[in-house]
């Protein structure tokens, strides 16, 4: 199948493949889904199966600035929302713009949780307890998927000032988009699983 | 330190929960009459980033959430 | 009925085939030629797996021998079971099978995401080196389960770590193919080819690349576990620290009970393609096969704690895994019923193919069976860890998996090559190996039900005719082999052309020229009804007329 480059193929043949593309990453984000749900059950089950929770000397997590963290990647699904829709209504300079913000207020998220995992937790390590496994195993991974969506958001703003999308065509940010809700739809358990609950 | 800011924190937490979570209803509003598939999974992203901001809105208030 | 409103796909061209010797044989994104690399390369695995279980049964002809220590005997068969689940019989399953034909019976000129099949293909190598690599360390010797805390225990070394890396390797190839087998028979099915029109392979595929895809992302995350508690202390199954060693099990079995599913489906998906073909007639139940098959899929998630019933589990949970299990031999005895009701009073034509199909369906019925008694509790607790669980999952992926991969290598092997095998030779491939196997895998189960245990380099005394005899059996069982490896060679060097249709088939990759054209098709075929109505007229329109004409042989 010929690579669905913007400029080289038919209107047709590009929303076809695109259909392709979108299922293909609906499927992958599937899979990352059943990643997550694997550790969590991990977590609930070495919760369950502790006499006490947290273990004997270790703190929980610092609950108000995870909330303002939250509100902070929360915000960024947002403005991705009106990034895309810029996107679609041809006004580049709002999808640039809420990109961006997308982009900051992610990494403010990631900044957050580094603060968090090296000042708030000092008793709590990774190789500690089954706490501190569960919690930085799952916040970690999380945070690594943050992570590689900030970059994937620089490189689609980066291709978007190229060019390479236009209103017809941009199913490289569809994706883009649909992978930072994944993650904050992840976080939306997450912050109920260690902090809530 | 911790100990004196929480209330500026939780004030924060909630005013911007209330903000975010308003702004994702009006967006799903927009969203509602498309079809593709695409437009379905970002409906339902959008309802469930609303029940991340009224996680934070609770936990805000107090109602829930651990902090010991 | 009207072609003129038919929806040709938009990106059905065909594009200029790949001119350099890299891009056509050893980056190709052509789904047969990677089909191809996967047959060579898992085969090559076979073989190496198949020496690991030789060697074993070496040292096991005697109860006291000392042909292999301990420690390279426990190796052996962590080896041999990894090698022969990851590296050899989910590959050659999906990615050869599945390659080769799926996109074709559905009138498809590629995968949907051909970059990715390649990516998936070069992945086996590499795991296959991470794996094998484990042996210049010790490789890990708590068998292709690796449990903790044992699998931590011994001195291991590296070798641990390079499994944990290997095998992760090869899920992250299996998930990636699931997604792309899944999003072309959704989206690349020729016009007119409903679901319910779809050739069984496909269905069988589908189901597959279904648990390939939501099932190994369970494996990544066990390994992952376990990589990390082994090289950084992480105490997910560390019970002196609040770990659970019952934690892996769960999660390692919810991922590799779905894997044998996926090693079996593809197989009862061949026999659904080879047994209407040579007996000519319609296949029996073909809605009940599909659905079974999406059946034994959704069921195959529910199961997993069966391996675990003598870890500790609660009365309930054992009680519903039990009854789980029984019921999940239900959707599989309606595909057994089903083949075997379209071969009744037909006119049978005993080629290896169908010889295979035969030989398939007495021992994985066998097989079964035995799945069943191992899922009744009580009789679990007896028979757990001994050898009539080696006797049961050989029955069914021995007898089930392989044969069924040779049937669909006897069948597909003019489709994929141009030529025939020789019939003689796979005659006597198939008696031998029937034979052989049978006389090899029959004498475990009582081995077992007599106390045997598995996994163990020396035993009882009582135990010593059974196990020489057993011995001797695998030598032969494994020598058949060389004959398919000569017939191979014979068929490449002398073997007769082979038309587009030796067999008189009617899916969609008998339509087309032996060996196939790289781009599949000349024009998209447009389907018109199901492919298994012998006895009337081909359900194809857009299909060259000299294709269709072909004569039996």
């Amino acid at each position: 199948m010929a690579a669905a480059n913007a400029h080289a193929v038919s209107d047709a043949e590009y929303a076809e493949v695109s259909g392709h593309r979108l299922l293909g990453f609906l499927f992958f984000l599937i899979s990352d889904c059943v990643i997550f749900g694997n550790f969590i059950f991990s977590y609930l089950y070495l919760r369950n199966a502790a006499p006490l929770w947290p273990p004997v000397g270790i703190e929980r997590p610092y609950l108000y600035l995870a909330a303002v963290n939250s509100i902070v990647l929360f915000g960024s699904g947002a403005t991705m929302h009106y990034a895309m829709e810029g996107m679609r209504h041809d006004r580049r300079s709002q999808f640039i713009g809420y990109t961006l913000a997308t982009i900051v207020l992610g990494s403010m998220f990631l900044g957050g949780q580094a603060y968090e995992y090296t000042h708030l937790l000092p008793h709590t390590t990774w190789a500690g307890t089954t706490f501190g496994a569960s919690f930085y195993t799952l916040t970690g991974l999380h945070g690594f998927h943050v992570f590689i969506g900030v970059i994937f958001l620089i490189v689609v703003l980066l291709q978007t000032l190229r060019g390479t999308y236009t209103q017809e065509r941009h199913f490289g940010l569809t994706a883009a988009t649909l992978y930072w809700h994944f993650v904050d739809v992840i976080w939306v358990a997450l912050f109920f699983l260690f902090y809530i609950y | 330190m911790l100990e004196s800011i929480p209330t500026e924190l939780r004030i924060i937490a909630f005013i911007g929960a209330v903000i975010v979570a308003v702004v994702a209803l009006i967006a799903l509003r927009g969203e509602w009459p498309k079809t593709r598939l695409e437009d379905h999974v970002t409906k339902i992203m959008m309802v469930l980033l609303t029940v991340g901001c009224i996680e934070v809105m609770l936990v805000a208030i107090g109602t829930i959430g651990r902090v010991k | 009925m009207s072609l003129t409103h038919v929806q040709l796909p938009a990106s059905s061209h065909i594009h200029p085939p790949p001119d350099t010797f890299i891009k056509k044989y050893v980056f190709s994104l052509d789904h047969k030629v990677i089909a191809i690399q996967y047959f060579i390369t898992a085969g090559l695995f076979l073989v190496f797996a198949g020496l690991l279980a030789e060697l074993m049964r070496v040292q096991l002809m005697g109860p006291n021998n000392h042909v292999l220590s301990v420690a390279v005997f426990n190796q052996a068969y962590s080896l041999h079971g990894t090698a022969m689940v990851w590296l050899v019989g989910i590959p050659i399953v999906t990615g050869a099978f599945g390659n080769l034909i799926m996109p074709v019976q559905i009138g498809a000129r590629d995968v949907a995401f051909p970059w990715l099949n390649m990516l998936s293909f070069w992945m086996l190598p590499v795991a296959g080196i991470l794996v094998f690599a484990s042996l210049l360390f010790g490789a890990p010797q708590a068998g292709w389960t690796e449990y903790p805390p044992v699998s931590l225990q011994l001195p291991l070394g590296e070798s641990l770590s390079l499994w944990c890396a290997g095998v992760f390797v090869i899920g992250v190839s299996s998930t990636i193919t699931g997604l792309n087998f899944l999003v072309t028979i959704v989206k690349m099915r020729a016009p007119g080819m409903t679901y319910t029109r779809m050739p069984l392979f496909v269905w069988a595929t589908g189901v597959t690349a279904f648990l390939s895809m939501i099932a190994t992302a369970n494996l990544s995350a066990a390994l992952a576990g376990l990589f990390i508690q082994h090289n950084f202390g992480v105490p997910f199954y560390d019970v002196t620290r609040g770990g659970a060693p019952v934690l892996w099990q769960h999660v390692f079995w919810f991922y590799s009970h779905p894997a044998v599913y996926i090693l079996i489906l593809p197989a009862f998906g061949i026999v659904s393609e080879v047994i209407p073909t040579f007996v000519r007639r319609p296949i029996f139940g073909y809605k009940a096969i599909a659905y079974s098959s999406a059946a034994i899929g959704l069921l195959s998630f529910m199961v997993w704690a069966h391996h675990m019933f003598t870890s500790g589990l609660q009365h309930w949970e054992q009680l519903f895994f039990m009854l789980l299990t029984m019921v999940i031999a239900v959707p599989t005895g309606i595909k057994i019923f089903s083949w075997v009701t379209t071969l009744w009073r037909g006119k049978i034509r005993l080629d290896s193919p169908l010889l295979f199909v035969l030989g398939f369906l007495s021992t994985f019925t066998l097989g079964g069976i035995t799945g069943v008694m191992l899922a009744s509790v009580p009789a679990d607790a007896q028979e757990h860890a001994s050898y009539f669980v080696v006797a049961h999952i050989h029955y069914v992926l021995f007898g089930g998996t392989i044969f069924g991969i040779f049937a669909g290598l006897y069948y597909w092997w003019p489709k994929m090559t141009g030529r025939m095998l020789d019939e003689r030779l796979g005659k006597w491939h198939f008696w031998l190996m029937y034979i052989f196997f049978n006389l090899t895998f029959l004498p475990m189960h009582w081995a077992g039900l007599m106390g045997m245990p598995r996994r163990v380099a020396t035993y009882d005394p009582m135990f010593a005719g059974t196990n020489l005899f057993v011995s001797i059996s695998s030598f032969v069982l494994a020598a058949s082999i060389l004959i398919f490896i000569y017939n191979a060679y014979r068929s490449a060097r002398y073997g007769e052309p082979a038309g587009p249709n030796p067999w008189g088939a009617r899916t969609l990759e008998w339509m087309i020229p032996s060996p196939m054209p790289y781009y599949n098709f000349r024009d998209v075929p447009i389907v018109l009804s199901g492919p298994y109505d012998y006895g009337k007229p081909l359900p194809y329109a857009n299909i060259s007329q000299d294709l269709a004409m072909t004569p039996v042989r």
